[in-house]
């Protein structure tokens, strides 16, 4: 099947599948691309357009503005109003620019002050002034929804049930306030790595993706909290990252999905530098409910690969107060997702 | 900026020392001190390399230690968390102050800025969970930066060799 049919056809399936999930993206993917204001002319005589072209481009680039075409039909762009209009009627002769072929009609439009970035941001700008774009399939279909093939978005919803069943079991065994679960998964090797629950009366900081970090964390010899002990040296995976009662819970209700994390290497038995676990780096993070500033920037140092969570809190911090996985300035950025399963 | 008292100083010492012990455990130099009527309750720096945890800061691993001192002294945990100042050797991460504000601790005293994570210059937490907590920073700031730059112009020795940065000698 070739590429866009196979496309169209997950489209159909997300719909029919009765997918909730959305990206939590970047301001600057969803908001309209910002405008500025340039003069623009008319050129009267077309047969001099390639010609004045050719000579504004060279004496009054736009290196600013390099995504605009120079030209609308029979409009130029002449300078952004960054100078006063005499001075740019000085600037053209000062130039040398034959301004003789301008209606001299000077006057102030709006076009795209930065390159568009999406296909939906790029159709609302070119209609103001014609703009270079270069899709960025990823982005594209990140930011249209539609990433996940039917089999992922199946995947995605698995892993949250699970998530959804270690709230519930926490629930019923440990803790009877309102429940979190987390589970984080190896998307790689297609397995549940850790999982947690909400502790609070454990202590304040035992929120729930903050005791999944910490499962990671011994699932490689580490970790701090209530530390476990290696519960089957024999078995291929590790399965530290999950306590033996959940466990057991969860390998009967989810008898087709696979528990434990890749067998923890110390420094002399890596073959490649990247070959161990290190943090959660590659990992994915199911919350059935979205998480609080401390925990959100937890999962940055973590380095979590994706996020995804079932319902909004009043305390997020990944959609709700603030969308922290876009601070640019951080050096980790990972890919939120929201709605799964919200219903809980 | 205000002078900081005596005895102030010498909490920044103490935070100092636990900062120069992280970095001999090749460990991000940050070390902390937490106060609760004049007694260092919670002492202790980043263990994120040796716990394999990177939520394991100097700040968190004093919060569970103020847990443990409360449980011990059956004080209530919240109470004393209210009345407890802090003092670390660089301005705090957003989850750290994130954590602190939400235990309505009274006091941060801080030494440099913390480009790459601070809860203040990278992100303003205090925008958002408008806190309590007073946060006053730029105490022996200088030499606080001096460590954290001898730390990253080493490499992390447990980050995978693609991403650490090349040794200088
Ligand atoms: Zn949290
Ligand atoms: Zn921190």
């Amino acid at each position: 099947m070739d590429e866009a049919k196979r496309i169209k056809l997950d489209k159909e399936h997300s719909k029919t599948e009765n997918n909730t999930l959305y990206p939590v993206l970047p301001d600057d993917l969803i908001i309209d691309t910002p405008l500025t204001d340039v003069y623009v002319d008319t050129i009267v005589d077309p047969k001099k357009i390639s010609k004045i072209i050719k000579e504004i481009n060279s004496v009054l680039p736009l290196p600013q503005l390099a995504h605009l075409k120079r030209m609308k039909s029979k409009e130029i762009i002449l300078y952004p109003v960054s100078l006063e209009q005499y001075q740019i009627i000085n600037l053209l002769k000062e130039k040398t620019i034959d301004t003789s072929a301008f209606q001299n009609n000077i006057r102030i439009i709006q076009v795209a002050k930065i390159p568009p970035m999406t296909r939906k941001q790029f159709e609302k700008v070119n209609k103001l002034w014609p703009c270079n774009f270069h899709p960025n399939n990823y982005l594209e279909k990140l930011s249209t929804n539609t990433l996940f093939s039917h089999d992922e978005l199946r995947s995605h919803s698995r892993y949250m049930k699970v998530a959804v069943d270690v709230a519930k079991f926490a629930k019923d065994n440990y803790y009877s306030e309102e429940q979190i679960g987390a589970v984080v998964v190896d998307p790689k090797r297609k397995s549940v790595v850790a999982v947690g629950y909400r502790q609070t009366n454990k202590g304040v900081l035992k929120h729930a993706p903050m005791i999944a970090i910490d499962n990671v964390a011994k699932t490689q010899n580490g970790g701090v909290w209530n530390p476990l002990l290696n519960q089957d040296t024999k078995i291929e995976l590790n399965l530290d990252g999950i306590p033996k009662d959940l466990l057991e819970y969860l390998q009967i209700q989810h008898n087709d999905i696979v528990f434990g994390a890749q067998r923890y290497k110390e420094k002399d038995e890596l073959i490649e530098p990247a070959d161990g676990p290190y943090l959660c780096t590659g990992y994915y993070i199911y919350l059935t409910i979205e998480p609080c500033v401390m925990c959100a920037m937890g999962l940055v140092h973590s380095r979590l690969k994706r996020v995804f969570f079932g319902a909004k809190s009043s305390n997020g911090a990944l959609e709700t107060l603030c969308k922290l996985h876009t601070v640019k300035e951080l050096n980790h950025h990972f890919e939120v997702f929201g709605g799964l399963i919200k219903h809980v | 900026m205000s002078e900081l008292s005596e005895n102030e100083c010498f909490y920044m010492d103490k935070a100092f020392f636990y900062a120069k012990e992280a970095l001999t455990n090749q460990e991000v130099p940050v070390g902390c001190v937490f106060i609760y009527s004049n007694q260092i309750i919670a002492l202790g720096r980043n263990t994120v390399n040796e716990t394999r945890n990177a939520t394991r800061h100097a700040e968190i691993n004093c919060i569970d230690q103020v847990e443990n001192y409360c449980n011990d002294n059956n004080l209530n945990t919240l109470v004393v968390f209210s009345e407890i100042s802090v003092y670390v050797t660089v301005e705090p991460c957003i989850m750290c102050a994130a954590a602190l504000f939400s235990l309505k601790i009274k006091k941060i005293v801080y030494g440099c800025r913390n480009d790459r994570f601070g809860g203040q210059t990278v992100f303003d937490v205090a925008s958002i969970l408008n806190p309590v907590t007073e946060l006053k920073g730029g105490y022996r700031g200088e030499e606080a930066m001096e460590l954290l730059k001898e730390f990253y112009r080493g490499s992390n020795p447990n980050a995978p060799a693609g991403k650490a940065k090349v040794k200088k000698n």
